[in-house]
């Protein structure tokens, strides 16, 4: 079994906040962990210093067994890791199809200046995650929070990673919406892609992850199986309040 | 945005209508023309840079004195040829560009156009001290050699150097390096988080921007046939390059050309008074204040 992503005693501190207390754990290539906590857990704290966005105070990160501390964001995406955001963070003036052109550029200039856009394989990636053709001209500006979301998830696949960061995937979607992206993210496990998932609708997780691992205050509370992990006495008292 | 026959045809008049001018006006306006195909060229200069990836420069005119005064030194004081003593001005303006205000693009927001306004009010101040005997101190290098004889020659130049420096900029930015460099206005952080490196992408506009400035710059300082530190690090210039770029639209290439065209006729024959100079200044930043609400808000939106 590849290990895709092998964190080690990761720690993040603000000042005298610790976000990330001595983490580990790994996550097997084509495997779905789900990452669950209390609000200010250290959860997106996590993802950020993966992704390169927050450098951590110690500890070390690796992809595929490669270190990636010493890497830019662009440079780790392009090993094969990417994310979306919390809060969606879509290039508002551009359409649809412009904003997943962005994801699928490759980092070169020589590239992007004399390579064409592949305009079907934007088309087919807006689909692929439910938008109709008609959306792809629309400016991200006028879309909804739902769509906002796929949108996000579209670049992020667009970046060509395998392993994939979604944080907060189902928050502002529709029961119908969080039925197809569940849909498209079992899709891709069957092709696949690793996840790495934070959510706090607990019930359209349970069925996409393999197991999961909780933390509070940046520190491991437990990992296993999802329905265990939830019974943990740790984590009822944390996460869900309850003895 | 997509090509429709409209635009073509709206293109043909205008360029039909520029190349017929000198038949059309007197010769004091051909003049005052071609200043505007000067300016028309610094906004798109400024516009690969500030309106595209949101950088708001506020040190243009030091990119176009450095082009300006390294071909006067050059074909004053060494005798270069202007063929050569151009080329080597774009050049050294993209290198002295790179130097000082390169580093300035790692910085955000107000501190880069800050930092921008420093270095040019920096080269305004020292231009007269440093080197007097190459600049001529405050009272600049005249005596330029001319690159073309009488107004309609020189409107024919500036307006088929302008048209293709518009065409160069526009085709760029219709790649997808100039969907990039928009996105980084949009959010500088979701591009490096789709994966593009930010800062290579910025210094690349940055290039642009200064060979495009030092272009016109060094073009600019032989119609003039002189150069004088009031005359270039000037933030009238500078606000004239930014108001045409906003009267355009900012990112579309073609509109900053055309709108400060218009915006550099109303400046030179209608606003001469300095209240209504002021007042324009006024509607400057009432827009700028605008356009900087509204990113506020679409980003807030995020």
């Amino acid at each position: 079994m590849t290990v895709a992503l092998e964190v080690r005693n990761l720690v993040k501190k603000f000042g005298g906040l610790v976000a990330t207390n001595d983490l580990s754990f790994d996550l097997a290539e084509g495997e779905s962990l789900g990452l669950i906590g209390p609000n200010g857990a250290g959860k997106t704290t996590v993802f950020s210093q993966v992704m390169g966005e927050l450098r951590q105070t110690s500890g070390t990160i690796k992809l595929f067994g490669t270190e990636i501390s010493g890497l830019s964001t662009a440079q780790r995406i392009a090993r094969g890791v990417s994310r979306t955001y919390q809060v969606p963070r879509p290039f508002a003036d551009l359409s649809v199809r412009e904003n997943i052109r962005v994801g699928l550029m490759p980092d070169s200039l020589r590239a992007m200046i004399f390579g064409a856009a592949d305009k079907n394989r934007e088309a087919e990636l807006a689909q692929s995650i439910g938008f109709s053709p008609a959306d792809l001209e629309r400016p991200a500006s006028e879309l909804s929070m739902g769509d906002l979301r796929k949108l996000e998830f579209a670049r992020t696949l667009a970046t060509g990673a395998k392993v994939l960061l979604l944080d907060e995937v189902f928050a502002g979607l529709t029961t119908g919406e969080i039925s197809q992206i569940a849909a498209l993210i079992q899709d891709l496990r069957a092709r696949g892609f690793t996840f790495l998932m934070v959510s706090h609708d607990l019930p359209a997780m349970e069925p996409l992850v393999d197991r999961a691992l909780a933390i509070e205050r940046g520190t491991l509370l437990a990992q296993g199986p999802f329905a265990e992990v939830l019974s943990d006495a740790a984590v009822r008292a944390s996460y869900l309040g309850v003895a | 945005m997509d090509l429709r026959p409209h635009h073509f045809i709206l293109w043909g008049l205008f360029i039909a209508a520029m190349l017929l001018m000198p038949e059309l006006v007197s010769k004091g306006t051909l003049r005052t023309m071609i200043f505007a195909c000067y300016l028309a060229m610094f906004a798109i200069s400024w516009d690969i840079l500030s309106g595209r990836t949101g950088y708001i420069s506020f040190g243009h005119p030091f990119l176009i004195g450095i082009g300006a005064y390294t071909t006067a030194i050059l074909t004053r004081r060494y005798g270069f040829p202007v063929e050569a003593s151009i080329p080597i001005a774009v050049v050294v303006t993209m290198f002295g560009g790179l130097i000082v205000l390169l580093p300035a693009l790692r910085i955000k927001g107000s501190y880069f156009a800050l930092v921008t306004l420093a270095v040019m009010e920096l080269m305004l101040q020292l231009i007269p001290v440093v080197r007097p005997d190459l600049t001529a101190g405050t009272r600049g290098i005249s005596r330029l050699p001319a690159l073309t004889r009488g107004a309609e020659d020189g409107y024919y130049l500036a307006v088929g150097l302008m048209l293709a420096i518009a065409l160069f900029a526009w085709l760029l930015m219709r790649t997808r390096l100039g969907t990039a460099l928009w996105a980084i206005g949009m959010n500088e952080e979701s591009v490096r988080g789709s994966g593009l490196s930010t800062t290579r992408l910025k210094s690349f506009a940055f290039l642009v921007s200064a060979a495009i400035a030092g272009l016109a710059g060094a073009f600019y300082a032989h119609h003039l046939g002189a150069v004088t530190p009031r005359s270039i690090f000037d933030v009238n210039l500078l606000f004239q390059i930014i108001v045409a770029c906003l009267l355009g639209g900012q990112a579309p290439f073609l509109d900053p050309s055309l709108a400060h065209s218009s915006w550099c006729f109303c400046w030179r024959t209608c606003v001469r008074q300095s209240a209504l100079r002021w007042s324009s200044y006024g509607h400057f930043w009432s827009q700028f204040s605008l356009r900087s609400r509204d990113r506020a808000g679409s980003l807030s939106m995020r």
